[in-house]
């Protein structure tokens, strides 16, 4: 029990997936003008990467590896990841069509989250067990949406602030990024 | 070999399965002059006309946002008067014609 706690703060926290692995980039500076559509992210993601997480571990232990195919983790990961992102589009279009319109390109876009695939990946060469594998997708998701949403809340901030004009939008953003990480990187000692 | 080629095909035979599922249980009843006029437009999805992409340039045509498709900017003159031309003769679900010109 202690080991998972140790596992989810250090996903969440120390190793976070955006501010210490530098992954999910993308999304981290698009959706992140504001809170509602950040929070919206943040759950789409949650969704993806706890759905092919699962999906994937039992598609790696059950299949490839009785096949001897373990080899062919990348492109069936990517497929089931793929699927992941459509269906959370359907279901998306259908039952929140205001999320669906603020998400835009970011919502297939979540196909090329890099994170997604990490986490998939990582289960696979930690050698996670299903309760491990279902922490850690759990808390790289939390972690992801956690920060989103402060990101949001700094920006939001910043946008009624007058910075020097040259800095006003992005540049910004990625000034507030760097010291976001420099923030978090304070963590590191914490467990 | 022959595994590896019967597992990536079952694997993505079943997942393409599921997704066709969703999408008629997930359906949302949409504008059809949307996808037609989607499909008229260039595809690049350039932002130039000041929308997200393709798509919700030709929801602001449909939707009367914008009453012109000079705003997209790398459509030949050709396809944006087949664009006016479709719009101007097709009904939409209410029985109402856009108003759109070149």
């Amino acid at each position: 029990m202690g080991e998972l706690l140790t596992l989810f703060l250090s996903t969440v926290l120390i190793d976070n997936i955006i501010l210490s692995h530098f992954l999910g980039m993308c999304p981290f500076m698009g959706v992140s003008k504001n809170r509602s559509s950040a929070l919206g992210m943040g759950f789409a993601v949650l969704f993806v990467i706890v759905g092919a997480s699962i999906f994937t571990f039992g598609l790696y232990h059950l299949v490839l590896v009785n096949f001897g195919l373990e080899y062919l983790e990348l492109i069936t990961f990517i497929l089931v990841i793929a699927c992941f992102v459509q269906f959370t589009e359907l279901f998306l279009k259908k039952f929140s069509p205001a999320l669906y319109k603020s998400l835009g390109i970011f919502l297939p876009l979540i196909t090329t989250n890099c994170a997604v695939l990490y986490v998939a990946l990582d289960n696979i060469t930690n050698n996670y067990s299903f309760v491990e594998t279902l922490v850690n997708s759990v808390g790289v998701s939390v972690g992801f949406m956690l920060v989103l949403y402060i990101f949001s809340t700094i920006r939001e901030r910043l946008d009624v602030s007058k910075p020097l004009k040259s800095f006003v939008g992005n540049p910004l953003a990625l000034i507030t990024a760097g010291l976001m990480a420099l923030a978090f990187s304070g963590l590191a000692g914490l467990i | 070999m022959l595994n590896a080629i019967l597992v990536t095909l079952v694997i993505g035979a079943l997942l393409g399965l599921i997704l066709g599922i969703a999408s008629k249980v997930f359906e949302v009843k949409e504008d059809p002059r949307l996808a037609k006029v989607t499909e008229m437009l260039p595809g690049y999805n350039c932002g130039g006309c000041g929308f997200a992409g393709c798509s919700s340039m030709a929801a602001a045509l449909v939707n009367q946002d914008v009453s012109t498709t000079s705003h997209c900017k790398p459509c030949k003159k050709e396809q944006r008067l087949a664009i006016v031309q479709y719009l101007n003769e097709t009904p939409g679900p209410n029985g109402e014609l856009c108003k759109v010109k070149d």
